[in-house]
């Protein structure tokens, strides 16, 4: 036993760079991938990591000096930093246990699926990141393992629940048919869903406005390079820096916000074999039953109301973090809110306007989030090894998903009796929600039937 | 060799996951080319340097290229049909460059 816990202490203290890429590579020859392409996966992996460890100190290099110059001369504190998601799914994987959710998603998606619990059959495996992370959160807010994956186990139902309502509109939306998103991103629906039907009785929020013509002209203020370089230059200047030094921040954040993805694709090419594999045997197992196949949110991505909705949004933010009391985060590589918008386009069948009020009225709850879970999550990303957060700062998640949910997750499990009582609340909010989008999707399915029903065309 | 993106919400995981299956399709057929997980939001500009556009999403735009339709792998559900049209648009697109 002792040799044992020697063994596994040394193993983890390789860092997350060597140990991770490891497990995989005995993940993979367990999953019968031949030798030399689980071995090439696992080293992708470990590079992953490497060039994730160096974008994040690339950025917090160049924007720590800034947050610090802009609170000495402004007062305006903005100790933590902003590695948007792709940081912390980085961070997420290089937790030890970050693999077993793997089998927990999987077992409890079988399990739902012969009870017919669930129509959804959950293929995206790239999302067990955001389980982990959850898993993560909770674990150190109550320094319970356990009650780290319970929550993770109880979010993973949800989604599947999320998932059998969504699957009618998702088809609806896109006109493709037979898949979903049970992704916990749209579990903001639940508090989203009264103001919905607020929003409904007042007619002038529902005029249709042309999203494909606004994307075309503020689409470019969505591309990385551009919001990079201008968040980056606006920081310099409210920082009190010279031109020149203002420029070269812009550039500097201009290459963070184009790297960032660049190294996160290196992530999903490593567990692309794995999270392939795992797909199909979820889809042979259940080939003869009628299900929605789960699939990651982009799917949306064709919409431009979501595009519009987001980037309209993206002022908002900065606004908020400047003027909210008590804020610690300088959004930026978050900034693209898609933590509010695919939520709010499936609930509002793609209602602009609607989805621009949800936009503004949710931004303080994703900053308040992102400031409460900074130091748990600089916690993670220390933990990991490389990743240098100077000291007085903090790594962040502007747009925190799920701050909702994950917020009475950590404090439930650190047995608040306030959260709990939320936590029982919100769960009676999505059952609701869920009988309230069945109902429309079973309404819709009906008036399609009656031909001499009109149609919306969307 | 014929050049080829896959787009999705940020060019990360659906895409970089439709991407490696394809590429892992492609040399099993000991076919060469070049398959890139771009980021939807700069499709006009990836747009530009490609052969074939495997998209994710339903769209009303045109496009000069041919689209294939991305989903098929991820569900594996007209799958085979999907990867016959993008060996045809790889191959008239090699075609199209040595002539």
């Amino acid at each position: 036993m002792q040799i044992l816990r020697e063994i596994v202490n040394y193993v983890l203290n390789l860092g997350a760079p060597v140990f991770v890429p490891l497990i995989m590579l005995v993940v993979g020859l367990i999953a019968r991938m031949k030798f030399k392409d689980a071995f090439s996966a696992a080293l992708t992996l470990g590079i992953a990591f490497t060039g994730m460890t160096l974008v994040i100190n690339f950025m917090t290099g160049a924007i720590s000096p800034a947050a610090q110059a802009l609170s000495q001369r402004t007062g305006i504190t903005l100790t933590a930093v902003d590695g948007g998601w792709p940081g912390m799914a980085a961070i997420s994987w290089a937790w030890p246990y970050a693999f077993l959710l793997f089998p927990l998603q999987i077992a409890i998606n079988i399990v739902m699926l012969i009870f017919n619990w669930t129509k959804t059959l959950n293929v995206d495996m790239w999302n067990v990141w955001s389980k982990i992370f959850t898993a993560v959160m909770v674990a150190y807010i109550s320094n319970n393992l356990i009650l780290g994956f319970v929550a993770a186990a109880i979010q993973i139902v949800l989604e599947l629940k999320a998932g059998d309502i969504w699957g009618p509109r998702v088809e609806k939306l896109t006109g493709i048919p037979g898949v979903t998103v049970p992704h916990h991103i749209t579990l903001l629906a639940n508090i989203l869903h009264p103001f919905e039907i607020i929003m409904n009785k007042t007619p002038f929020l529902s005029k249709k406005i042309d999203s494909d013509y606004l994307k075309d002209k503020i689409g470019i203020f969505g591309e990385n390079e551009v919001m990079g370089a201008i968040i980056g230059l606006l920081l310099g200047f409210a920082a009190g820096y010279s031109i020149t030094n203002s420029l070269t921040l812009a550039v500097k954040a201009a290459a963070a916000l184009v790297l960032f993805p660049m190294i996160s694709k290196l992530f999903s090419q490593a567990l692309s074999p794995i999270s392939e594999g795992v797909s199909e045997f979820m889809r042979n197992k259940f080939k003869d039953k009628e299900v929605y196949i789960g699939l990651d949110w982009p799917i949306l991505a064709g919409r431009s109301e979501l595009w519009v909705a987001v980037i309209i949004t993206i002022p908002v933010l900065l606004i908020f973090s400047i003027i909210l009391p008590g804020n610690a985060v300088l959004p930026f590589a978050g900034i693209i809110n898609l933590s509010f918008v695919v939520a709010a386009l499936l609930l509002t069948n793609a209602n602009i306007i609607h989805m621009i009020i949800m936009g503004l009225i949710t931004s303080p709850l994703f900053l308040y989030a992102a400031t409460y879970f900074a130091p748990y999550i600089t916690r993670l990303g220390r933990s990991v090894g490389t990743v240098s957060i100077p000291h007085g700062m903090m790594l962040s998640w502007s747009t925190f998903e799920s701050p909702d949910m994950r917020f009475l997750m950590a404090q439930s499990a650190n047995l608040n009796i306030w959260a709990i009582l939320g936590l029982l609340g919100w769960f009676a909010m999505f059952y609701w929600l869920y009988k309230d989008i069945d109902r429309q999707n079973k309404e819709e399915a009906a008036s399609e039937l009656e031909p001499a029903e009109e149609s919306d065309a969307s | 060799m014929a050049k080829i993106i896959v787009a999705c919400g940020s060019g990360v995981a659906t895409s970089q996951t439709v991407a490696s299956k394809i590429n892992k399709l492609l040399s099993e057929k000991k076919i060469k080319s070049t398959v890139e997980a771009v980021d939807i939001k700069s499709l006009d500009k990836f747009i530009k340097g490609a052969d074939v556009y495997v998209s994710i999403v339903r769209t009303n735009k045109s496009f000069q290229i041919p689209v294939i339709n991305g989903i098929a792998f991820l569900t594996g559900m007209g799958q085979d049909k999907e990867f016959e049209k993008l060996v045809n648009a790889i191959k008239e697109a090699d075609a199209h460059k040595a002539g």
